[in-house]
């Protein structure tokens, strides 16, 4: 085991302010787990210090995933058919008035899932879903047999092969129809299976079916038409459509992500703009935002609710303020990174990891730090390579002597 | 309020009160209300003077509310947040920081006595804290030796009348505070109400002697008449706890389900913020009948049958006595 993952910030607290315990320790860590654009492997950094904390070796380029524990990060090898999980080192513990942080060194698993294509990863309550687009089957595992090492998952099926998607809905699994007529395009809707695998109702039309996020108990699918909105039901699944509004202009959302904190949705809409969602009103359940240039990616800001964070190609980071519904702030960042070309470009990833604000730059092989509360650059930190998918874990809690 | 009343208010306060400024303010307070019932004590003190937004409205579920982005906006151009407190209102922490918020933030519960519950909390629960971490930002509870007595406090104060006036007479002073050219007739607004609100107290009393002394324990979904049982001597059962956020385990149906043959309920009733299946399930498994829908943690919309905190709570009692008494 290295030693320097415990180069954590610790902050004792003052003994005094409980009787019993001995000793307690405010702790703080996070650590940014990075792909590369080309090779195979996911690198490890300590987002406090800046310090390389491992390399993993997996077997193809990855888009990353982690589970909204924080526990377990997903290397999703589209091209090398393998879905790797990787245990973040990082846990908690809910006490209700406080947290207890455990910090570990990360590691590979052990729990390999593998299949023709794994696309879309979803996580629900603790279930993951991947998607094989080329066999058109979800392959269904829990956090905890993956952190315990075990290829536990269980399999559902469709009909077809499609870039599709899947999300284990409690004892539902919810499932993209693939397009029969046209099997070369995006999924036409949903359905819902029962715990037998069954289908429980119709199909619940979302044509171009492509995005899905979860924010608080709700979950959304996005499609040409507006979003499919599931909630928990009596005993099943309650899903509803929500037409685009009439004064949006043309287009549609095919990337969609949900807030934390505060109940909303954010999207693409065009290349040019993005979208907030509210699905829980009738009227102004979209804001749409105009972006100086195409959007690259964007992310929400998991601390400070206020905020999400749009790239665009011209370089630029800006911040998001989804109360007023408009650009707070924007960061000249990178050299520019066009839309033109192939989707699957190197073209650079944010994240979030407590104070900071962190921003890919493959091309300088660089990642970009931004203090999320000024937001101002703070500095740079190397990867070799092409460093391109990122996601953070971490957060602050206690540690105990003797526990 | 009746219009008698309001006006009576009113000329109160002019009379005892003749340099007030004769205009009216301009603008009236904005007022944000956590969920319906602060909301109606909120709208029988402030009256025509201040305007009301509630965010958790009728049946709904203020323990699990998720606060959206409109809700900052309001919460952000308020001018008074009316709050129960005692961790009612789990959003409100995030909600007042996104919402960057300058208005008081008013606690109604400020200055009464909390029940707590007297279960041990043994939650270690995993993986609830991810990122962002930022709420275990202090030790304000002792480890004892790896165990945590935590001891919830209940947070449905409201349930008890006498709390109710509580509630009104820290609303008065909120309002008093942020507008004090209105204060005499916030004054006497809270004054008349709580005329209301003993009368209706001597009611739930007069109503709960009518009971017999043994056929005075009951079912509801959740442990949200705490305040009431303290208060008026009538005991409470439910499989799930002082939040609606957990659900019951099996084990803890099964424990509620012996303890009602044990004790001997009367009458079991499901609750307008809480899914009615497990009651129903528990009713059928002990033989008792459902015997109604009882009003906890918000009001009915404005047609139904506890539309104001007074005809809530005369509707709870009345349900629970007509249940006990026809069974
Ligand atoms: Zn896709
Ligand atoms: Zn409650």
């Amino acid at each position: 085991m290295r030693t320097n993952w415990a180069s954590a910030t610790a902050i004792a607290l003052l003994v005094s302010l409980s009787t019993s315990a001995a000793h307690a320790e405010e702790v703080t860590a996070w650590r940014l787990f990075i792909s590369d654009h080309a090779d195979p492997k996911v690198t490890v950094v300590d987002a406090i210090d800046g310090e390389k904390l491992d390399t993993f070796e997996i077997k193809g380029p990855a888009s990353l995933h982690r589970s909204e524990s924080g526990r377990t990060v997903f290397a999703v090898q589209g091209s090398a058919g393998v879905v790797a999980g990787i245990a973040s080192g990082i846990s908690f513990e809910d006490h209700g008035e406080h947290g207890d942080i455990d910090v570990e060194a990360p590691k590979l698993a052990g729990v390999e899932i593998t299949g023709k294509k794994p696309s879309h990863f979803v996580e629900h309550d603790g279930d993951f879903a991947v998607f094989f687009d080329g066999e058109g089957v979800a392959r269904i595992i829990s956090e905890k047999s993956v952190l315990e090492g075990k290829p536990d998952f269980r399999q559902v099926k469709t009909d077809a092969p499609q870039h599709g998607v899947a999300v284990a809905y409690g004892s539902h699994v919810l499932l993209s129809e693939p397009n029969r007529e046209k099997p070369d395009e995006l999924p036409v809707g949903i359905s819902v299976a029962d715990k037998a695998g069954a289908p429980i109702d119709g199909v619940h039309a979302c044509p171009d079916l492509h995005g899905e996020a979860s924010s608080g108990n709700i979950l959304a699918f996005a499609c040409a038409t507006g979003l499919l909105v599931v909630s928990h039901g009596d005993g099943s699944p309650a899903i509803r459509h929500l037409p685009y509004a009439d004064s949006l202009p043309d287009g549609k959302t095919t990337t969609l992500i949900g807030g934390r904190g505060l109940q909303y949705f954010l999207g693409n809409y065009g290349a040019d703009k993005v979208v907030l969602i509210d699905p829980t009103i009738e009227s102004d359940a979209f804001r749409l935002i105009n972006l100086p240039t195409r959007s690259v990616h964007f992310a929400i800001d998991p601390v400070r609710a206020k905020f999400a964070y749009v790239f665009t190609e011209d370089g630029q980071l800006h911040q998001l303020d989804v109360v007023k519904g408009e650009i707070a702030n924007s960061l000249k960042l990178t050299d520019p990174y066009s839309m033109d070309g192939h989707w699957s470009d190197p073209r650079p990833r944010v994240a979030v990891a407590g104070d900071k604000i962190v921003v890919t730059d493959p091309l300088q092989g660089v990642l970009h730090v931004v203090d999320a509360t000024s937001f101002e650059k703070t500095g740079d930190i190397a990867v070799e390579g092409k460093p391109f998918n990122i996601v953070s874990v971490g957060g602050s809690g206690q540690t105990h002597e003797g526990e | 309020m009746s219009r008698t009343l309001k006006l009576a208010a009113v000329i109160g306060a002019i009379t005892s009160m003749p340099i007030a400024p004769s205009v009216a303010a301009a603008e009236n307070l904005r007022v944000v209300a956590s969920f319906s019932i602060i909301a109606d004590f909120a709208k029988n003190v402030g009256g025509d003077r201040v305007d009301i937004v509630t965010l958790v409205g009728p049946n709904g579920d203020a323990h699990v509310y998720e606060p959206k982005p409109a809700d900052a906006a309001t919460v952000g151009s308020a001018d008074v947040v009316l709050v129960n407190g005692l961790q009612f209102e789990g959003f409100l922490q995030r909600l007042v920081e996104a919402s960057a918020t300058k208005a008081p933030i008013v606690e109604l519960t400020k200055g009464g006595e909390v029940l707590r519950n007297a279960e041990e909390e043994g939650h270690h629960d995993q993986d609830q804290a991810a990122e962002g971490g930022e709420k275990h930002a202090a030790a304000e509870e002792g480890h004892e030796e790896g165990h945590h007595h935590h001891g919830e406090s209940d947070p449905h104060a409201w349930q008890s009348v006498h709390n109710a006036e509580l509630y009104v007479k820290n609303i008065a002073d909120a309002f008093c505070a942020a507008d004090a050219a209105g204060c005499d007739t916030y004054r006497a607004n809270a004054e008349s109400y709580g005329q209301q609100l003993e009368a209706l107290e001597a009611e739930i009393k007069a109503a709960v002697a009518e009971i017999p002394e043994d056929k005075r324990t009951i079912i509801t979904s959740h442990d949200a008449y705490g305040y009431f049982e303290h208060e008026y001597g009538i005991k409470f059962l439910a499989p799930e706890g002082v939040s609606t956020e957990s659900e019951a385990s099996a084990s803890d149906v099964a424990a509620l389900i012996k303890q009602i043959r044990q004790d001997k309920a009367s009458a079991i009733f499901v609750e307008n913020v809480t899914n009615p299946r497990l009651i129903e399930q528990i009713a059928s498994e002990t033989g008792l009948k459902v015997g109604g829908e009882l009003y906890s943690d918000a009001l009915s919309d404005k047609n139904g049958p506890a539309a104001t905190y007074l005809e809530m709570m005369r509707h709870n009692i009345t349900t629970i006595k007509g249940a006990i008494l026809g069974s």
